[in-house]
């Protein structure tokens, strides 16, 4: 699945910050933690100290409990036995909080008029905790800070930075190759977008002489062919007026005439294709499809008995379009002859015309089986090589409704062919 | 009826001749621009079968040339161009009709026989055919004297008919003629079988000679008994 350049990239910052969280959160924590252990040991020694330096020497024996009850960080105790210095976790229970509170605490042997004591300091350890918390509090705020500042800032970046990009792109996808508008790029500051643009307009302007040369060869051979097919056409005529034409001869000059009426169709329709190429069709007029189609509907109906084929015509809508009357008649009659041409052969054929006021609707019976919506519409696809029609007609079609920016759809259900065109 | 017809290319002028020819037409060819001027500026024609495209000047020039003469020559385009502007330049011009190359001969028979009917007659436009007479104008058709009940297709079929008579007339070109603008679609020629068996039947139910032969595997042709 792809994604958006620059969620991507955010995407790409908030693993690395969250990754970074991840790690160095409980690092900070626990060095933290161990400096302000290391602090409070220090602190405690420092109690220590202080009080062999100035009190342990004016201090008797009767007055340790008068200390005792002065004093409530420090206390002399009985000796409990200790040979050196002891530093640990403990806990005493808070009056005021009604809590057990954590403490770290130094036990230490000392003399006092020769005999042997223990001397006990304590510090309460809630503070460090709440100290923690807010340090912990801090960081996350940052690290919240920093993420949302790189977010803000890479969206405006990026946004400004590929904006020539986003140009571009949008340009590329407007592109067609058969109107007339070229990509215009505009120079950019960024060395890259200039490349990217002078290549792309190299492409295209590669793409549009291929293209151009490709037409014109259609249209240059197809013109060409023109006047050795109205020579042939020509002697044909004369050949079957000669009276001196036997049967046999009549049979073949029978698939000679309908073989040059196909090319002569062939031919015609490639030019007609690449009139439109040309764009010689630009005359637009506002008209109705309804009258259109009743205007054309004797002569279909004509074709269609051919065949016994019945058409049906629901024509609710007037459909007023503004186009060139004339190429909005070759749609529509093509779409007409191809429900006709590729209907079933003996009678139950049926071809069903419904119009509302945006949508022609032509539906026909015919194959059994779906068309391939992909080569549908490309020239020479036949779906039966043995079929009469030349393989332009749904081209053409398409060509015409390209040009319009009509939606034009095929769609297979209950054995029926469905062509659609929304105006 | 003198026609003059301005092709460059000799095969298919060398046809349009020959067909031409069997009627009572006298069909004169030149193959370049200025043998076609000094054509026209010597003699008037009925018609004039004008290719546009000429190895030495665009046919164009020719009906700027006929105007300024102040010729009234009935002029036919027979072109491979076909665009719209070359169709809206050529009749600006006074050009009578656009026929695009490749056509029929026998489409090309029928267009100067309308176009010299168009300019002789004034209007007055009656086609007789032994018991047949067709008034153009106002589409009616009466066989010995009795309107028959006739479409407007089957009018245009049977002038096409009596127009090329005693040529063989091809499904192909027929089912060109009769559909026109579509003809370029269509790939199936049978309606003119239908048309035909109509036709014949009309003229045969109002005691009509059968002038409709059917010519084994080529088409049809029609024919005076």
């Amino acid at each position: 699945m792809s994604k958006k350049l620059l969620h991507k990239t955010q995407q790409v910052y908030l693993v690395f910050s969250v990754a970074i969280f991840i790690v160095v959160a409980p690092l900070f924590y626990f060095f933290s933690q161990k400096f302000y252990i290391e602090n409070t040991d220090e602190t405690l020694i420092l109690y220590k100290t202080e009080f062999i330096q100035n009190s342990i020497s004016k201090l008797k024996e009767n007055d340790i409990a008068v200390w005792n009850s002065y004093n409530t960080r420090t206390q002399i105790q009985e000796s409990i036995g200790l040979k050196t210095d002891s530093l640990f976790y403990t806990t005493y229970f808070n009056q005021v909080e009604q809590e057990n509170e954590p403490y770290r605490e130094l036990n230490s042997p000392i003399r006092i008029q020769g005999k042997l004591y223990t001397f006990s300091a304590r510090v309460n350890l809630v503070e460090s905790e709440d100290l923690m918390t807010s340090i912990a509090l801090l960081f996350f705020i940052l690290i919240l800070l920093m993420l949302l500042g790189l977010f803000i800032i890479t969206k405006k970046l990026s946004l400004s930075l590929w904006k020539p990009f986003y140009k571009t792109l949008r340009q590329i996808e407007d592109f067609e190759i058969n109107k007339k508008s070229q990509p215009q790029f505009s120079a950019t500051k960024i060395e890259e977008f200039n490349r990217l643009n002078k290549s792309i307009e190299n492409l295209i302007q590669k793409n549009i002489v291929i293209y151009e040369n490709q037409r014109e060869f259609v249209e240059n051979a197809a013109h060409e062919l023109q006047t050795p097919i109205a020579v042939f056409k020509a002697k044909i005529d004369t050949l079957i007026n000669r009276s001196d034409v036997t049967q046999g001869q009549s049979g073949i000059l029978s698939s000679i005439i309908k073989s040059i009426a196909r090319l002569d169709r062939l031919n015609k329709n490639l030019l007609f294709l690449s009139k439109i190429d040309k764009n010689q069709f630009s005359e637009t007029h506002t008209f109705s499809i309804k009258e259109l189609i009743e205007n054309q509907l004797d002569f279909f109906t004509e074709q269609a008995k051919q065949k016994n084929i019945k058409i049906k015509t629901n024509l609710k809508g007037v459909c007023s379009i503004n186009s060139n009357i004339g190429l909005t008649e070759i749609l529509i009659s093509n779409l007409f002859l191809n429900a006709i041409r590729h209907n079933v052969k003996n009678g139950e054929g049926e071809v069903n015309i419904s119009l509302s006021e945006q949508k022609l609707e032509i539906t026909n019976t015919g194959s059994l089986e779906e068309l391939s919506q992909k080569k549908l519409f490309n020239r020479f696809s036949k779906s039966n090589s043995s079929e009469q029609g030349n393989g332009l007609g749904l081209a053409i079609i398409k060509k015409i409704a390209d040009l319009n920016n009509w939606e034009i759809s095929y769609s297979f259900s209950d054995n029926l062919h469905f062509f659609s065109v929304r105006f | 009826m003198k026609l003059l017809l301005i092709e460059d290319e000799a095969e298919l002028a060398k046809s349009i001749q020959e067909y031409l020819n069997v009627n009572d037409f006298v069909c004169e060819w030149v193959s370049n621009f200025s043998e076609a001027i000094n054509k026209i500026s010597i003699y008037n024609y009925d018609c004039i079968l004008l290719d546009l495209m000429l190895p030495d000047g665009n046919g164009f020039d020719i009906l700027t040339e006929l105007k300024k003469q102040n010729k009234t020559d009935g002029v036919i385009i027979i072109s491979a161009k076909e665009t719209l502007e070359s169709r809206i330049e050529g009749f600006n011009l006074g050009a009578d009709d656009y026929l695009t190359k490749p056509f029929h001969l026998s489409e090309l028979l029928v267009r100067i026989q309308a176009l010299i009917r168009r300019k002789q007659f004034n209007g007055n436009n009656k086609i007789v055919f032994n018991e047949i007479e067709i008034d153009i104008l106002s589409k009616v058709v009466t066989v010995n004297d009795e309107i028959i009940d006739i479409t407007k297709k089957e009018i245009d079929l049977l002038l096409y008919l009596i127009g090329n008579q005693k040529r063989v007339l091809s499904k192909a070109a027929i089912a060109e003629h009769l559909s026109g603008d579509m003809a370029d679609m269509l790939d199936n020629h049978d309606f003119v079988y239908a048309h035909i068996k109509n036709l014949k039947k009309k003229l045969r139910n109002s005691q009509c000679g059968d002038y409709i032969k059917t010519v084994y595997g080529l088409g049809y042709k029609w024919q005076n008994e």
